[in-house]
């Protein structure tokens, strides 16, 4: 490229120096230091790739249902309800038992085990306080989509082809914070 | 024995691969990073994204809605922060709010700290008018009190954005 810059500077001073014999001057092993140039590139290569983060975060895509303004009678016996108390507690109770405390590596089991004894027809209410961290909620919701593929699994061994889930977010009420109360 | 040193005067290296490489390289990073908007840059506030497993689906890159909830360092104050991501919804956003009087709303925000659960509604509720197809996604720090997910997916269910994104990162 610095090559074809020389090659015009040579051409003007021909022209300036009109008919006068001039010696042309051999071009051989011409070298352009390239060193700065290097310099900045790696420069910049490097803050750019210091400055990328590449890590992309995900998402968790959630669906609750509309607000209705009749109420939708289901049967208390296919709630199964977990309740997620101000110190970050979690119970559990199915239908109009009394909640029992619960860690989150065995709610795996009590939610596969419901959902599938119910086949399909078990309703997931996930109720948290509102004082607990966000992050406490979303472990819960994480932990119900985890659990998805082993249930889809077990209902297909039960002959149930196609998986119907159902789950939904309710606020936390009075009434749920004295029935936790204590425990 | 004698031996003929052969003398290493101008020792050239060609460099043009190397430098053909790094330009790429270059390049690369050059296009593929993102800037972060004024407001952003501004913001007193680092999210800690809760951590799942689940999780795959990636976060769109067209029509999307970002709520972020989280604290200020400095006052110490929880808010929601608004921002639309299309350029085109952002400027008719904007205008919106400036027509509707919101406090410090010009034409050129990109991005509305929001405090309180009225203006958090209007705020769904025009850019539910303005992109129907618009995606809401939640981004709030993990230790944020969960009453302040509940009012966004109160105003979610009002004006029927009944699907929405919580952002998450991978556990590592």
């Amino acid at each position: 490229m610095a090559g074809g810059g020389e090659g015009l500077g040579g051409g003007a001073k021909q022209k300036r120096g009109g008919t006068g014999k001039r010696k042309v001057k051999k071009r051989v092993g011409f070298r352009l230091d390239m060193t700065p140039l290097v310099d900045i590139t790696f420069l910049l290569l490097t803050f750019f790739m210091l400055t990328t983060s590449m890590i992309t975060p995900q998402t968790m895509e959630m669906k609750i249902p509309p607000q209705l303004e009749e109420k939708i009678e289901v049967k208390e016996s296919e709630l199964l309800t977990i309740r997620i108390r101000d110190d970050g507690k979690l119970f559990f109770n199915m239908g109009t038992d009394a909640p029992q405390p619960v860690k989150i590596n065995e709610l795996r089991k009590v939610v596969i085990d419901q959902n599938v004894s119910l086949r399909n027809r078990c309703i997931v209410v996930l109720k948290a306080s509102s004082q607990v961290a966000y992050g406490a909620a979303v472990a819960v919701l994480d932990l119900l989509n985890a659990v998805e593929p082993e249930i889809t699994e077990r209902l297909r061994q039960n002959g149930i082809d196609k998986r119907e889930r159902k789950f939904t977010v309710a606020p936390y009420e009075k009434t749920d914070a004295e029935e936790v109360a204590g425990l | 024995m004698s031996k003929i040193k052969k003398k290493r005067v101008g020792f050239v290296l060609d460099m043009t691969p190397l430098v053909d490489i790094t330009f790429l390289l270059l390049t690369f990073f050059m296009f593929t990073a993102k800037f972060k908007s004024q407001e952003e840059s501004s913001e007193r506030f680092v999210i800690k994204r809760p951590q799942t497993v689940a999780d795959t689906a990636k976060v769109p890159e067209k029509d999307l809605v970002t709520i972020k909830i989280a604290v200020d360092t400095v006052s110490r104050d929880t808010a929601w922060y608004y921002s639309m991501l299309n350029e085109q919804d952002r400027t008719r956003l904007a205008a919106q709010m400036v027509a509707l009087k919101f406090p410090e709303a010009t034409p050129t925000t990109t991005q509305f700290k929001i405090t309180d659960t009225t203006w958090l509604q209007t705020f769904v509720k025009e850019s539910r008018t303005i992109n129907q197809q618009a995606i809401f996604a939640i981004d709030a720090d993990q230790n944020i009190k969960y009453r302040w997910v509940e009012h966004v997916m109160t105003a979610f269910r009002r004006y029927n954005a009944t699907s929405f994104n919580f952002v998450t990162d991978k556990k590592q």
